[in-house]
């Protein structure tokens, strides 16, 4: 059905008028269940369906989607996007992808098993109460979601997915009488309705550190020492640097401060960022493009030289750099070899951060924020939890200062991540 | 359309609700003369959800079936009964849902892609003949309109409309030590469709060139010294205070999990100069930027007093969370897509106005900060808040300094609004924003300017 619906609406922009054009029809359910305040409240069945098409005529650009698959609304959906084209602005770079090798992608966990998700979620929420009775889960939203989604345009490509997996995202705080932590949060993708979601990598670290959060005092000066970005964290910060150092605008606009930097050293040699949508540790990885193109693995910065942008296809063709191998998640840093408490017995003063709050970075990459679920490192031991403490720096010149990477990884499913030590973070308080 | 939801809901037996919801969205973005975005899409579908002694079912399906009511309740009623069966609450009905009836006289007019494209591009073009030596430039037009029909089990029924409007024009500059700075600003726009606000290009030109003139000043702007320091937070932004400092901490949900606001409900939480209100539709004698009537739960919206004269009074509620605090809900449920349940959000947040003269605020610091312009915020449930500064001045005996550069403001919102010592006799409001929670949601926030102490950021 999915592909007879591309088909029809691919001829019927052709027939329109469209030079080039290119559809993704897609269709899907999932089912959620929600905890608020600790409580099930809410199961959730969303049955959904979409039809994106885009257009080329005359050197110009149309878009325009809808959400029902029937031939009435796509004809709306082609006649707007060929209104949209008509009205553009001719532009060289637009344009659909190239065909390479067609294939249809199969994976994850195709069939539901609402009941043991249930039952999983409730032993979750029991192990919570029973582990870690000062955790309250301010809201936890667990998901099962399958889908089925075929790209198709008039250079012959043809691609069809067809996936399921779970999610539980895990907001939480710790509470003891009137003292409270900040929330923090935390994200597991997985294939088997019946893993116990507490014995994964990240749940009872998390906690751990919340319960110790409850004793955080205010931070009092200011110094200029090392800052330890948890997993967490770090994933966080690369989300900035792909956007504001290596992405369409920072890159089209020449506003990135790596825009003359590839083949050039932009990080310490231990630091390389890859990103690997086929890397088995992921739970159904991209398999296509936003562009329309077979996402494959590739390195954003190999051994400290920055080896490729992120960019769009037509982002590529605005600034004549390559397009970007997948263009989405799936990061992957290389883990060091010392542990963390390795790392952190070598540091005279730092902190650990697990959670940043920030204003958007400068284009130069400077930064401030607050350093949320934070710990001060003092004398090589971790001592007080931290609370209105900020800090600020410099990505560029962070990742120039990577002093240690921990051999500890965490992988959620989405990312698979180290702890990273960087230099030159200047921490300040009240 | 109509439904005799009693009916179908029979076996529920419980508050039920059905929605059906469209939302109309275009969006044109020009960057420095390339049309990089030229986009328009229809979302339709329908909801139901079930209520059932504590807990909730809800099932949506995309499309414009006008046969689905019956297949969502009875979905919705499923997904209810078996939370009930296994985890229930017990917290009995929902006795405080109350049938209401509106339908907006509102009507809405879309504009077509080209009429955007063309007001963008006029725009993009007046920038870059006039200021060739920026090192880049984009103006985003946006248009959208939700439809929402919302029938509930009591008898309610309620119809209308939230459209919105707005163009945002960013430029960056190179900056003389080599990096590069940015500012954005809102070109008019508000809660009607693109021909309410824009007809001539021609007339947003003065604040383009206020904007360039600000950008020219951040060129040469410095970083300000890190730590706690008095600060006038201009009215353009201090509805970020009162969303993100205290708003989130009083969303009754939240309450429910722990936030600072539950051990705080009638004490002193700010200066006794300090009123809070969430508007429904109408403040200060004027329509607010985001006028809500009715909730998707169905609930008559009315203002929510949460702070007076400086002491907490009341939460953000929905009917369940009104019910387990015994307060009186008052249409503060809302749902953002047709697949979405109604959430307690934020409406119209806004601290009241005071009786200073902006000018006699300025002049009271001897040595601070005037925070002009914002970007985004955070919030936390115990109360800590940070807010990105993209403009602002430093203040030396009484008057306006050097530019700033991008920094990061915090603290803890009812510590700092205990500082609060003086307030600007006009309100402004900020209506383009997103709030982000589950699900992401329009809002509108506002206030005076404030006088207070915060932490800044330095570098």
């Amino acid at each position: 059905m999915l592909k007879k619906a591309a088909e029809y609406a691919l001829a019927s922009l052709v027939k329109a008028g469209a030079d080039k054009a290119q559809v993704s029809v897609s269709s899907g359910d999932s089912e959620e269940f929600n905890v608020d305040a600790g409580e099930f409240s809410l199961i959730r069945s969303v049955f959904s369906s979409g039809i994106a098409v885009k257009a080329v005529k005359d050197g110009k650009k149309g878009t325009a989607s809808v959400n029902q698959l029937d031939k009435e609304s796509i004809d709306e959906a082609v006649k707007e996007c060929i209104e949209s084209a008509e009205a553009g602005v001719p532009d060289d770079a637009v344009t659909v992808a190239e065909k390479e090798e067609n294939c249809d992608f199969v994976s994850g966990a195709l069939a539901p098993d609402k009941a043991a998700f249930f039952d999983s979620l409730i032993r979750f929420t029991e192990d919570v109460k029973r582990e870690f009775p000062q955790i309250m889960i301010e809201q936890l939203v667990a998901t099962y979601g399958r889908g089925k989604l075929v790209t198709a345009n008039t250079n012959g490509v043809l691609f069809t997915e067809e996936d399921g997996y779970y999610s539980v995202s895990v907001m939480y705080s710790a509470h003891d009488g009137e003292r409270a932590t900040s929330f923090n949060s935390f994200d597991i993708d997985y294939l088997d309705p019946n893993t116990v979601i507490m014995d994964t990598d990240i749940p009872r670290m998390m906690f751990r550190r919340a319960v110790r959060e409850l004793d955080a005092v205010p931070f009092e000066g200011k110094f200029c020492g090392t800052a330890v970005l948890s997993p967490l964290c770090l994933s966080s910060f690369i989300s900035i640097i792909e956007g504001a150092f290596a992405g369409d605008y920072a890159l089209i606009e020449g506003i990135s401060p790596w825009k003359d930097k590839l083949g050039q050293q932009v990080a310490s040699p231990s630091f390389t960022l890859s990103v690997a949508p086929d890397d088995e540790r992921m739970v159904c990885g991209e398999k296509v493009t936003s562009d329309g193109y077979r996402s494959v693995g590739f390195d954003i910065i190999k051994d400290g030289i920055l080896e490729s942008f992120c960019l769009s296809e037509y982002a590529s063709r605005k600034t004549g750099l390559e397009r970007a191998k997948s263009s989405s998640g799936c990061v992957v840093v290389n883990a060091g070899e010392k542990a963390l408490s390795d790392i952190i017995g070598g540091i005279d003063k730092g902190v650990l951060v697990c959670r940043f709050s920030g204003g958007e970075p400068a284009n130069n990459g400077d930064f401030s924020g607050v350093a949320k679920n934070s710990f001060l490192i003092e004398n090589g031991k971790i001592t007080d939890a931290l609370t209105e403490t900020m800090i600020s720096g410099n990505f560029a010149d962070m990742l120039m200062n990577v002093k240690e990477i921990s051999s500890d990884t965490i992988s959620d499913g989405s990312c698979v991540l180290p702890y990273v030590a960087f230099d030159g973070v200047t921490v300040s308080g009240k | 359309m109509s439904y005799d939801l009693k009916q179908l809901i029979a076996a529920a037996g419980s508050h039920a609700e059905l929605r059906i919801q469209t939302t109309r969205r275009r969006q044109v973005s020009v960057l420095s003369g390339d049309l990089v975005s030229n986009v328009s899409g229809t979302s339709s579908g329908a909801c139901a959800r079930v209520y059932n002694d504590g807990v909730w079912g809800f099932a949506s399906e995309s499309g414009k079936n006008s046969d689905c009511a019956e297949r969502l309740i009875a979905s919705a009623a499923e997904n209810a009964r078996l939370l009930g069966s296994r985890k229930p609450k017990n917290l009995g009905a929902l006795d405080n849902a109350v049938p209401f009836c509106f339908e907006t006289d509102k009507t809405y007019k879309d504009v077509d892609q080209k009429t955007l494209i063309n007001f963008a591009t006029e725009l993009d073009a007046y920038i870059g003949k006039k200021y060739p030596s920026l090192a880049s430039r984009s103006i985003s037009a946006r248009a959208a309109c939700v439809e929402k029909t919302l029938y509930t089990s009591e008898g309610g029924f309620t119809h209308q409309l939230f459209p919105r409007t707005y163009i945002i024009v960013a430029m960056s500059a190179d900056a003389p030590d080599g990096s590069t700075v940015e500012l954005f600003d809102i070109l008019g726009g508000g809660a009607g469709g693109f021909g309410e606000y824009y007809r001539d290009p021609a007339e947003f030109c003065g604040q383009i060139d206020s904007l360039y003139d600000e950008l020219m000043k951040k060129r040469e702007g410095i970083y300000p010294d890190a730590g706690e320091c008095t600060c006038i937070i201009d009215s353009s932004i201090c509805g970020m205070v009162a969303h993100e400092a205290v708003g989130h901490t009083v969303e009754a949900d939240l309450v429910a999990a722990g936030s600072v606001a539950l051990t705080s409900l009638n004490c002193v939480v700010a200066s006794p100069l300090v009123n809070l209100s969430d508007f429904a539709h109408t403040a200060f004698g004027k329509e607010v930027p985001l006028p809500v009537y009715a909730d998707d739960e169905g609930t008559k919206a009315q203002d929510v007093t949460l702070i007076k004269d400086g002491v907490l009074v009341g939460y953000m509620n929905d009917l369940m969370s009104a019910k387990h605090f015994n307060m009186t809900p008052a249409g503060n449920a809302r749902a953002f897509s047709y697949s979405d349940e109604p959430l307690i959000r934020m409406r119209n947040t806004c601290i009241h106005p005071g009786k200073d003269k902006l000018s006699d605020m300025i002049a009271s610091v001897d040595n601070g900060y005037y925070l002009t312009r914002t970007q985004n915020g955070q919030a936390d449930t115990t109360g800590e808040f940070m807010f990105g500064i993209t403009m602002g001045y430093e203040i030396k005996n009484g008057k306006l300094g050097r530019a700033l550069r991008d920094t990061t403001i915090s603290g803890v919102a009812f510590n700092m609004l205990k500082t609060v010592d003086m307030l600007s006799d006009t309100v402004m409001w900020d209506f383009a924003g997103y709030c982000g929670k589950k699900q992401p949601m329009t809002v509108s926030m506002g206030g005076p300017a404030i006088r207070c102490k915060v932490n800044i950021g330095g570098r």
